[in-house]
């Protein structure tokens, strides 16, 4: 669908995952990495859990699909040829490698091109000589504040968000901007704080004070009913399963068929399965169900998932309509019957000169009349550097030589 | 200069938040937005806060506001097929559909892609839901943004390794499939602007989560590790990196100080407790991690975690405090070009979330307020439909427009 758009990334971890997109959008990217290799090469985890240049998990999740070249961009040659080879290009993508407020890289685009530049904090705000780095921007977003224990330190994933959250933001900025240019032929700058991309994420947390409201504590159960807690997730046979009680009109009727389900189970006296769930709250209020009943209810749940695996309750979710899931993790994503049939991964994806083969979850939207697919492996360093040159901007054989000695390719 | 999509008509379906976001990035960027709603069946999202002045209210969520910033609402019963000619009076008149009705529930309705396209060739249509259209658990799965997050991989990965996980916070997958499918559509409209081609986009929500989690997915893959929760912020490969305690009740400020220029300055700032020469390699911090972090958090936990973000970044060391809602609302950073003031006659004036990026060129437009249950009904049959105010009485009075 992008077949016509040309993407140069620099290259930096928030710049992966938004050419990433646009690769399997149909875009043509080309990487332009230091001689030494781009930051998003030491990201762990690595093959075989050996470090390597061309073994970063990470780099290979988020660079398959696009070429690779190295220039120097601290030397004149570098520059130049990045300005020669951005006469091409639609669309350039960069980062800040430090704070916001630091000069974009002093190479000048055509006025046609689009220029996307991702900052960790807003260029114009008070925090735009703030150093940071994912766990830094990640703090800032209000998800980790609201998410875990009460009694210990907040939590984050163990996989970097701020560089997914900002990168694609930056897709969605690019194509806005690539689609004014589609009106009028002309590019512009864009700028996308990490920070701001990554408070999505909080969902509301941001808008919770300004709208007179207290703040917001960080626990696993946020609901309770009669003074009992609601936990959202139950240990079951072979993992834990999460459960939403969810009252009212859209969702309580949900709740009122898993009533029924741990009923027929004997997980729960008939008396609790046969309350009108939907309006459970209401009644709590009224003072007609006290805490002795709802915490029954939720000794009954957990009964219920105590005798069930984690496959037993997907399917019984799907059957009987359940505001319920299984917690997967990548195993059970692997052997999902739903992802596999409903052509989820691409064909294998071979992970550098010596590395196997591996399934990417490359299909995040299905179309009617396009597919994803990865079209080559992320590529390794400076692979695509001499065809390039070559190709693209008319160097010589010589001419290719002599950058690399001088370090400059 | 009006915003890059001045002139596109978006029919937004959705409800909650998936379909809602993907609307506001839409009218954000200039496009006109109508959203379908029902009185009778109302957006849950109306009936979830924060509310103003923490009253509910249908009218009064400061949430719906946010993710419906700028559009127009229509109330009108799809299931009526007066109410169905409605819609397709729309479907003529948009180049983007977006629904996230349960999957199935269209097709019954008649009002699924076959029957769209064949009304719009050229429509752009996208269909979200937790599992998809396709494949054999789609149909029967529905729910919330919760679920994409634990058929995502995501809720298992966030919890302590000694205690059960403990989930993400809210509907994850509700933030992250609004950023494919926006591209998606963004990208579509591309190629339609060469081709004249309109297609349907089915978005999986739980499928876009397991793309933010990629690198999990590799280590699996490549190396057979099935990735677990590790409860500690910080890398294992990073010290000191990791959040420490400040003064006040759970106050939090996230250093990261390994990398040798930073760990420098952090030292110098910290002085004595860290002069340990023990700690000058980082294989030396990493061996004694547990005395470095110890010795840090007694240095954090009397001072104030704000100054203390202040005073670190002032000496280039990279920190940040692990931001509460309060941090948020109160954030320099925000205060100044990120909160938007809208006025709206049932809340009056209320702070809601700007867009997330700036265009130089092409600015977003103006955040205004979302509508209130189909304020914008008659205007938009009108306008848009076509109905003379004859016809539209006449839908009233037959009790569709609800």
């Amino acid at each position: 669908m992008l077949s016509d758009i040309r993407v140069i990334e620099l290259s930096a971890p928030e710049t992966m995952m938004a050419g990433r997109i646009l690769a399997d959008l149909g875009a043509d990217v080309i990487v332009v990495e230091p001689p030494g290799g781009a930051p998003g090469r030491r990201l762990d985890p690595f093959l075989g859990d050996t470090p390597g240049i061309e073994r970063s998990l990470t780099w290979h999740a988020l660079n398959r699909g696009k070429r690779g070249i190295t220039l120097d961009l601290a030397q004149d040659d570098g520059r130049v040829l990045l300005a020669d080879l951005g006469r091409s290009a639609a669309l350039v993508l960069e980062a800040a490698q430090g704070c916001a407020s630091e000069p974009r890289i002093a190479v000048s685009f055509p006025h046609t091109s689009v220029r996307c530049r991702i900052t960790p904090f807003l260029s114009t705000g008070a925090k735009r000589d703030y150093q940071a780095s994912d766990l830094i921007v990640t703090a800032a977003t209000g998800v980790p504040g609201i998410t875990g224990h009460p009694d210990r330190p907040p939590l984050f994933y163990p996989v970097p968000q701020s560089i997914m959250e900002a990168g694609a933001e930056a897709a969605i900025a690019s194509l806005a901007a690539l689609a004014a240019r589609d009106a009028d032929g002309r590019g512009q700058d864009i700028e996308v704080p990490a920070r701001l991309a990554g408070m999505m994420s909080a969902l509301s947390v941001p808008i919770v004070v300004p709208a007179g409201n207290p703040g917001l504590q960080r626990t696993p159960a946020r609901q309770q009913l009669a003074g009992i807690s609601l936990p959202g997730i139950y240990a079951c046979q072979d993992g834990y399963v999460l459960i939403s009680l969810a009252f009212g009109q859209a969702f309580g009727p949900m709740t009122q068929r898993l009533m029924r389900w741990a009923v027929e189970q004997g997980c729960l006296e008939a008396r609790l399965g046969a309350l009108d769930w939907p309006t459970v709250p209401q009644q709590v209020e009224k003072g007609s169900l006290g805490a002795a009943d709802i915490q029954a209810a939720v000794d009954g749940i957990r009964a219920l998932c105590a005798k069930h695996t984690k496959a037993d309750f997907g399917a019984a979710a799907r059957r009987l309509g359940l505001l319920a899931a299984p917690l997967m993790d990548m195993q059970d994503i692997d052997q999902s019957l739903q992802y596999r049939e409903r052509g989820l991964w691409s064909s294998p994806v071979t992970l550098g000169p010596d590395g196997p083969a591996v399934r990417d979850p490359a299909r995040f939207a299905q179309f009617s009349n396009y597919t994803i697919d990865v079209a080559r492996p992320a590529p390794t360093l400076s692979q695509h550097t001499a065809e390039i040159l070559a190709s693209e901007l008319g160097l010589s054989s010589l001419e290719i030589q002599a950058l690399f000695v001088h370090g400059i390719i | 200069m009006s915003g890059p999509l001045a002139g596109l008509h978006v029919l937004d379906m959705g409800w909650v938040m998936v379909g809602p976001v993907t609307g506001r990035y839409l009218a954000d960027l200039g496009a006109e937005v109508v959203k379908l709603e029902s009185a009778r069946r109302v957006d849950p999202l109306r009936t979830l806060g924060p509310f103003k002045d923490g009253k509910p209210g249908l009218e009064r969520s400061i949430s719906y506001h946010n993710l419906n910033a700028g559009k127009r609402s229509l109330t009108v019963d799809i299931k009526d097929p007066r109410g169905r000619e409605a819609i397709l009076r729309l479907v003529d008149w948009a180049d983007v559909v977006i629904e996230s009705f349960s999957p199935g529930v269209l097709e019954g309705l008649q009002l699924d892609y076959p029957r769209i396209a064949a009304r719009n060739p050229r429509i752009i249509m996208v269909s979200t839901s937790l599992l998809g259209q396709t494949g054999p658990h789609a149909r029967g799965t529905s729910g919330v943004g919760t679920m994409g997050a634990a058929m995502s991989g995501a809720s298992l990965l966030l919890g302590w390794p000694d205690h059960p996980p403990c989930g993400t916070y809210g509907p994850w997958t509700d933030s992250v499939a609004p950023r494919f499918i926006v591209p998606s559509v963004l990208a579509a409209l591309h190629r339609r602007r060469s081709t004249g081609e309109g297609c349907h986009i089915d978005v999986a929500q739980a499928e876009a989560g397991i793309q933010f989690l990629s690198p999990a997915w590799y280590q699996y893959a490549a190396n057979g590790t099935v990735p677990q929760r590790r409860g500690h912020a910080g890398s294992p490969l990073k010290a000191p990196e990791g959040l420490y305690r400040c003064s006040g009740k759970d106050r939090w400020i996230a250093i990261d100080a390994s990398a040798v220029d930073t760990w420098q300055r952090f030292r110098l700032v910290v002085g004595d407790s860290l002069r340990d020469p023990g700690f000058d390699t980082l294989i030396g911090r990493l061996r004694r991690r547990q005395a470095l972090d110890d010795a840090i958090n007694t240095w954090t936990a009397p001072q104030d975690a704000n100054a203390l973000e202040r005073r670190l970044q002032a000496a280039g060391v990279p920190a940040h405090v692990v931001s509460s809602a309060h941090d948020l609302a109160h954030d320099p950073d925000l205060t100044g070009d990120h909160y938007r003031t809208i006025n709206d006659p049932v809340v009056g004036d209320a702070v809601i979330e700007g867009p997330r990026f700036r265009l130089d060129r092409t600015p977003t437009r103006e955040t205004r307020r979302g509508p209130r249950i189909g304020e914008h009904t008659h205007e938009i049959l009108r306008d848009i439909c076509g109905y003379d105010s004859d016809a539209i009485a006449t839908l009233e009075a037959a009790g569709i427009l609800k």
